[in-house]
């Protein structure tokens, strides 16, 4: 999973590893902002940590990632105070990026599973 | 996430007043700026932890560049980009992608190059003002398929009407040589005064006529087309007030007609004059002039209206007629676009009808291809929806790929559209209206597109419109029985639709058949016609018109190898002849008719070899001799039909008839067989034949010359010219076969028969297509089950049986919806056929014989490779 990082030059790789990733992106951003809100520097921070490090979130990626949800109407920004007094973009959820999580995370549960089953009944 | 309204809000409005560059930048340096902090905090110099965190951000352009890409959403990189991942995917399936094109090309070429010319015909906006407040009203009789008026109660109907704004008419054209310079030949129309303004539209240059230019003895003036504007007057805007010399009369141009004027009957025309005819003396004269009368409706009057509203004119005009004439006589009122397309309409109904059949064949075809595709896809679009691709996004690649193929498909379209478009111009008869003027129309090259589109992605969608679920994923080899379903109905369809398009095709086949079969009653071949017209100019006297034609027929006698010489004014067995009712012969001995006109009766001018050339036999009497054309008598022979209804069983050689109750008596000298006259199609008149003497009454200026001969029919024509333009070099003359004269005739009926047989051609072979696909998708997705019943002892019959009963089945419940169709629709092209029944059992049979091999050969030959497949491979075939 470590290919999170980097992702910013594979755009011209065929759209299914993009797509596999920037939906597995999106969905662990959401997860992250479900709690507070929090600015990109943050967000990043927070998933290595929750992930015990696995989990490299490049800027590369992070950034648009977090402009195209709110694009999408699913993450709502403001500029405010952060913990070192200079000022951040502050990222939250929305009424509809709740539901999508929601959504989403069903959506991943039921698809890991089938992908669990998958690779052991292969063997 | 689904594409809403409020999606596509959000997404404009992100990209108006989102971040802007600077705001980016901000959020951007604030994180290089935290990154540094933890830098130094773990022990590095200032300036090394912004370095260390700018290497580990990476590109900051790149990310600056795609944070604002995501929020304006680059529509058209993403576009190019799913357009070449589409190329991409359909370049793995080329025999889909092959096969999708063709159809979608048949499909759309075909359609929209029919559409081009029936649009003309049925749509095209007509070049009048308001032309749809535009009439034609006349009365109908049974001796002019088109309504007309008489002078003396169109007078009357103009001043008493009420549903009109405007009546107006014209009285048809004639040959009319500009006598100037080189001498040219030209057609003249008249027209009243109000012509063009009851059309609304007005001249180019100058101005229109005045009404008291209409009257008789007033200077003439004349309006010319802006056709012979260019070609005589090299479009010089002075000709305006010029005087011309028409058939050696000064005439003086007051205007140039606008480049688009036609004539409400699309005859045409070169110079608008006016009639110049004296109400007066019309209205006193009984019948008075035959004319066309057109009308503008007033604002909110319909043509229903305005029928009911000329009715107590119409019965006040029947009063006038003899009583004879009056069951027979109608009036009518219909708009200008059916007075011009006539009969034409029916038939470009039901082209329109039979392209629109292809298509949806086509468009069957094509869902049947994407259904087999998607089917196949299935697991793939499963497996990217569990990895997170949204729908939206898997919907787009798919529109995507549709919009390729139907992109690809209409641009081949368009080329065979074109191409159509040309074989039916050059294979299309005369009196296909605007024809000439088709051209592929815009509208319906977009229609066809966006409903291929449409096709495209409906059936393209169906796979990922499940949720997945763990068995698609799991499952080892492409399923696709949920879709399988739909495909055969699809089929079933397809062969439906091809029967009744195929049954209206075999229709019009026969009917073209016995079109051409029927006997003529004359002999076609070895015949050469030539049609000769005599300008007013030089030959106005009868005696000039005889001397000529006279000493035409004395050197065409002469020339090597032609037999007998007819000078004749008109031809069987159609076109012009002339015509009068029954009742007008008075026959010596017996009264005329007291009620009932008779039918009307046929008749022309011939020199006595007529019937032997055209080897018409006499079947009493005799036939005219030479010795005829000096006698101060009048001769005639008529045809049996007519002999049979004047005189029954009595004797008709040596009785005496007086044709048009007026003039000379004729005795009757013989009786020829009958002739068809009324073209192929329709109904035959009895006939009579007058002889023409060696006397100018005898004599016209029209004539066609007939010449039988034994050699090369292309060097006679040759030779005939060459002998009229040693006579007069200015006579136009059109020569022919008489083969080619009677070929013609079934132009109509041809082309009909040709257009409707392509398009069951392409229906037939496109449902053949999608059988095949059906049946031999069947095949490869059964390969293992097939396996295991070869390895289980099945037979190869036992095999072949299972996967051609499948295809059985749809053949035959296509076959049985598509019958019960074409029984029933059938009958809407019974105004086309000719001497067979719209349910004529044997048409019907062979099509279903026909259609019943073709679809059985598409079903046998991927069932029989079902036979031949490996028990041991089919096995491992996953």
């Amino acid at each position: 999973m470590s290919t999170l990082q980097g992702r910013g030059a594979d755009w011209d790789m065929p759209p299914q590893s993009t797509e596999l990733l920037q939906g597995t992106l999106d969905l662990l951003i959401l997860k992250t902002l479900v709690l507070e809100p929090m600015h990109g520097w943050g967000i990043a921070q927070r998933i290595q940590q929750v992930s015990q490090e696995l989990l490299q979130v490049g800027q590369g990626s992070l950034y648009p990632a977090l402009h195209r949800l709110e694009a999408k109407g699913w993450i709502r920004s403001e500029w405010a105070p952060s913990e070192n007094n200079r000022r951040a973009k502050f990222y939250s959820l929305t009424r509809l990026g709740r539901k999508q999580l929601e959504s989403e995370m069903e959506n991943w549960k039921r698809i890991s599973g089938a992908i669990a089953l998958v690779l052991e009944g292969q063997r | 996430m689904t594409l809403t309204i409020g999606y596509v809000w959000r997404r404009i409005r992100a990209s108006l007043f989102g971040a802007s560059r600077d705001e980016v930048d901000q959020e951007l340096s604030y994180h290089i700026a935290r990154q540094t902090e933890v830098n130094v905090a773990a022990g590095m110099t200032e300036k090394e932890a912004r370095r260390q965190a700018l290497i580990a951000f990476g590109g900051i352009e790149k990310t600056r560049e795609r944070c604002h890409e995501e929020r304006h959403a680059a529509p058209l990189e993403s576009l190019l980009r799913d357009v070449r991942y589409a190329i991409r995917g359909l370049r793995r399936a080329p025999g889909f992608a092959i096969a999708a094109v063709l159809t979608f090309a048949v499909g759309i070429g075909a359609t929209t190059a029919v559409f081009s010319v029936v649009d003309r015909i049925l749509f095209r906006s007509l070049p009048y003002r308001d032309a749809s407040r535009l009439v034609s009203v006349g009365i109908v009789a049974p001796i002019e398929p088109q309504e007309f008026m008489l002078g003396y109660s169109y007078y009357e109907w103009q001043d008493h009407q009420t549903p009109f704004e405007m009546l107006t008419s014209w009285t048809g054209s004639n040959n009319c040589d500009l006598t100037e310079g080189n001498a040219w030949r030209l057609t003249c129309a008249s027209v009243e005064a109000n012509f063009l303004p009851a059309f609304g539209v007005g001249p180019l240059l100058g101005r229109n006529f005045s009404s008291e230019e209409d009257r008789p003895n007033a200077p003439k003036v004349a309006m010319i087309s802006y056709q012979l504007w260019r070609s005589r007057y090299g479009n010089d805007p002075s000709v305006v007030g010029k005087t011309i010399s028409l058939d050696g009369t000064p005439v003086r141009i007051i205007g140039v007609l606008n480049k688009d004027f036609e004539l409400p009957t699309l005859d045409n025309a070169d110079v608008l004059m006016p009639e110049a005819i004296d109400p007066a003396s019309q209205r006193g004269a009984n019948p008075g002039r035959v004319r066309w009368a057109f009308a503008r409706l007033k604002p909110g009057v319909s043509i229903g209206q305005a029928e009911a509203a000329m009715q107590p004119l119409f019965q006040q005009m029947l009063m006038t007629v003899p009583p004879q004439f009056r069951k027979e006589v109608h009036l009518r009122v219909r708009s200008l676009r059916d007075r011009q397309v006539h009969d034409a309409k029916l038939a470009a109904w039901i082209l329109l009808a039979a392209v629109g059949l292809v298509l949806m064949i086509a468009y069957a075809n094509v869902g049947s291809l994407l259904l087999a595709r998607s089917a196949s896809r299935q697991r793939e679009f499963a497996i990217r929806r569990a990895l997170g691709a949204g729908k939206a996004r898997l919907v787009r690649q798919i529109t995507t790929e549709s919009l390729v193929l139907a992109v690809i498909g209409s641009a081949a379209g368009c080329l065979i559209a074109a191409a159509l478009l040309r074989i039916f111009q050059a294979a299309a008869p005369l009196g296909v209206p605007y024809l000439e003027k088709a051209h592929l129309d815009l509208r319906v090259v977009t229609f066809a597109v966006i409903a291929s589109l449409l096709c495209g992605i409906l059936f393209g969608m169906v796979p990922i419109l499940p949720k997945p679920d763990v068995e698609t994923i799991a499952s080892r080899s492409a399923i696709g029985a949920p879709h399988g379903r739909v495909r055969q109905l699809l089929v079933v369809a397809q062969i439906a639709v091809s029967l009744v398009l195929l049954a209206g095709a075999s229709l019009l086949l026969r009917s073209l058949w016995n079109l051409q079969k029927q006997s003529l009653g004359m002999s076609t071949k070895g015949l050469v016609t030539a049609s000769l017209s005599l300008g007013e100019l030089h030959y106005s006297k009868a005696e000039q018109q005889m001397a000529f034609f006279q000493l035409l027929e004395a050197r065409l006698r002469k020339l090597p190898g032609a037999g007998a010489v007819i000078v004749s004014d008109s031809l069987p067995p159609g076109g012009w002849h002339h015509d009068h009712i029954y009742a007008a012969i008075r026959i010596e001995g017996k009264p005329l008719p007291a009620e009932g006109t008779g039918g009307t009766v046929a008749w022309r001018w011939v020199t006595p070899e007529y019937f032997r050339a055209l080897s018409i036999p006499i079947l009493q009497g005799r036939g005219f001799s030479e010795g005829d054309r000096d006698s101060s008598d009048h001769f005639m022979i008529i045809s049996r039909s007519l002999a049979q209804y004047m005189f029954q069983d009595e004797e008709p050689i040596g009785r005496r008839v007086q044709p048009g109750l007026e003039g000379p008596w004729y005795t009757i000298v013989g009786v020829a067989a009958d002739v068809k006259n009324g073209g192929l199609t329709g109904l035959d008149e009895p006939e009579y034949y007058r002889l023409r003497r060696d006397r100018p009454e005898d004599w016209g200026p029209d004539a066609s010359v007939t010449v039988a001969t034994s050699i090369a029919p292309g060097a006679m024509e040759r030779w005939i010219r060459s002998e009229v333009a040693a006579i007069d070099p200015t006579v136009p003359v059109v020569t022919e076969t008489m083969s080619q004269r009677v070929s013609k005739l079934a132009d109509r009926p041809r082309f009909e028969a040709a257009l409707l047989g392509l398009f069951a051609t392409i229906g037939v072979l496109l449902a053949a297509m999608g059988i095949y696909g059906v049946i031999a998708f069947l095949v490869t997705q059964r390969t293992p089950e097939i396996g295991v019943r070869m390895a289980m002892g099945a037979t190869k019959f036992d095999i072949l049986e299972l996967m051609g009963v499948q295809g059985l089945r749809m053949i035959a419940a296509g076959m049985f919806v598509g019958l019960s169709i074409a029984v029933v629709g059938s009958r809407a092209l019974s105004g086309l056929l000719f001497g067979v029944r719209p349910n004529d059992p044997l048409s019907f049979a062979s099509v279903c014989l026909l259609l019943a091999i073709l679809a059985g050969l598409a079903t046998w030959v991927p069932a029989c490779r079902a036979m031949k497949v490996e028990p041991s491979r089919a096995l491992r075939h996953e």
